[in-house]
């Protein structure tokens, strides 16, 4: 009976023990989030998927109320993203134009409390010690997920500021799907941000006239259902919201599991363009399926395997009245 | 006799009637040949799932009328030719069971197929420029953007040959 107990008690203390190594792995996924946001740093990564190799600088600033953040390719043409205030802008096709500009959503997207809490649901986590990337000591952490729709990720932290210093997405086989990581990286100190703000005033004043009136999103609820979402993704938001070169406005609901997203778009079908439009296509870890269904046209585009934008896209189907 | 036989299948016989033709079948070794004949045009008639159909007395017979070969070969060659020969009827019985499942699909489902994949080449190649705009406006949602910061961002933005050919 004696022994029972303390089987019983060891098998507790066991299960209690991995719950809380668990939820430290989970608090570093938040320490990431946060170092992310707080802290100023300037390097150079790289990013690699399939024989796709790239180069960029980074730099990002923390502002009294908001971040602002930059991003060059060095090679290949002329590429920028700025982010401040909450808005991206891009420079592409020799322009800068403004991404988007959600109302209420002057901050950065934060992880949700119920999200960190779901992910020990469809991920093992682990913790596979330490490395070193780019000179930065690093905690390496594991994310497995418990089913085959959605990838594997492994992060890198920075030990002293929590900063992700590198990050890898495998398939379920095991296979490096895309990385990403810093080769060089300057954290914190004294940064110089000259060339920043005269780039930020310059690039902004020239961008106003592009930032159209009905830009715009609004929360909506379409009345459209998703069924064969996967375990453990929650609905963040649904908007309707103008698109580049689309006639009337397109419905995106956003799902989540903590560690990737899925975007549902439904827009009405342009009988000439659109017809022959379907199909997957993917970049690194996101990939992108179309379809044309009843006249509508079906967007799914996500952080997770073709599989899944796939079951997404055909359980799509309209609820309302 | 053969009427009658098939009289008796359809159940068009009186008992007494069946029992005296049941007794002269039994007897008789050509009314069994008619007997097997009538059962199996029904059978193919009625397309059962499985027809009782016997060939293997007919192979053996036949395989009887092959000639043996006795004349002794170096073994060496004999082996290849064997296994060749094995290589080649395994081959030809991969061939049927492809040739049986291509039958078992419907015909008309092949040209659908052959049109999905032409779609998807071509959205492959036509949705580089549009793309960007979704996976824009993905990206602006995805907790990604929390553990990669603006790095998350790269992926909109990759620079691919694709992208180059437009």
């Amino acid at each position: 009976m004696r022994l029972w107990l303390a089987c019983c008690g060891l098998v507790f203390a066991m299960s209690q023990s991995f719950a809380e190594e668990g939820q430290a792995n989970i608090n570093w996924l938040k320490t990431i989030a946060f170092a992310g946001h707080q802290t100023e740093y300037a390097g150079i990564f790289v990013y690699q998927y399939g024989n796709h190799l790239e180069t960029s600088r980074i730099t990002h600033f923390v502002e009294v109320d908001s971040e602002y953040e930059k991003i060059e390719s060095l090679d290949g043409p002329k590429r920028e993203i700025v982010r401040h205030h909450g808005q991206v802008w891009s420079f592409l096709n020799h322009k800068m134009v403004q991404v988007d500009s959600q109302p209420g959503r002057g901050g950065f997207p934060s992880l949700l409390p119920e999200q960190i809490s779901a992910l020990g649901g469809n991920y093992t986590i682990k913790d596979l010690g330490n490395g070193t990337v780019a000179g930065f000591s690093a905690q390496i952490l594991l994310f497995q997920p418990k089913d085959n729709l959605r990838y594997t990720r492994k992060f890198w932290v920075n030990s002293d500021t929590g900063l992700l210093v590198k990050a890898e997405v495998l398939s379920d086989k095991g296979k490096v799907v895309e990385q990403y990581a810093f080769t060089q990286l300057k954290i914190g100190g004294d940064l110089d941000r000259t060339a920043i703000i005269n780039d930020r005033a310059s690039s902004i004043s020239s961008l106003s006239h592009v930032k159209s009136k009905d830009a715009n999103a609004e929360i909506s609820n379409s009345g459209w259902v998703v069924d064969a979402i996967p375990t453990g993704f929650k609905k963040l938001t649904e908007v309707k919201r103008p698109m580049r070169g689309k006639h009337s406005p397109v419905t995106q609901m956003v799902y989540s599991d903590g560690l990737s997203a899925i975007s549902v778009f439904i827009e009405l079908a342009d009988s000439d363009e659109d017809d022959d439009i379907e199909g997957l296509t993917s970049r690194g870890a996101l990939n992108l399926y179309h379809k044309v269904v009843d006249k509508h046209l079906y967007t799914v585009v996500g952080e997770v395997p073709p599989r899944t934008v796939m079951q997404v896209l055909d359980s799509i189907r309209y609820n309302g009245s | 006799m053969k009427n009658q036989i098939s009289a008796l299948m359809d159940g068009e016989l009186f008992e007494d009637e069946a029992d005296i033709l049941l007794d002269q079948v039994k007897r008789d070794a050509n009314a069994h040949v008619d007997w097997a004949a009538y059962h199996l045009i029904g059978d193919v008639l009625r397309q059962p799932d499985y027809i009782n159909s016997d060939i293997s007395a007919r192979v053996r017979e036949r395989m009887q009328l092959e000639p043996t070969i006795l004349a002794p070969r170096s073994r060496g060659l004999s082996q290849k030719v064997r296994n060749i020969s094995l290589s080649a009827a395994a081959s030809v019985m991969a061939f049927g069971v492809v040739a049986w499942m291509s039958a078992q699909i419907a015909p008309e489902n092949n040209p659908q197929l052959a049109t999905q994949k032409s779609n998807i080449r071509a959205a492959s190649m036509k949705m580089q420029a549009q793309s960007n705009d979704y996976l824009m406006a993905h990206q602006e949602f995805s907790p990604t953007n929390d553990m990669d910061g603006g790095a998350a961002y790269i992926r909109t933005v990759a620079y691919s040959s694709e992208d180059k050919a437009q």
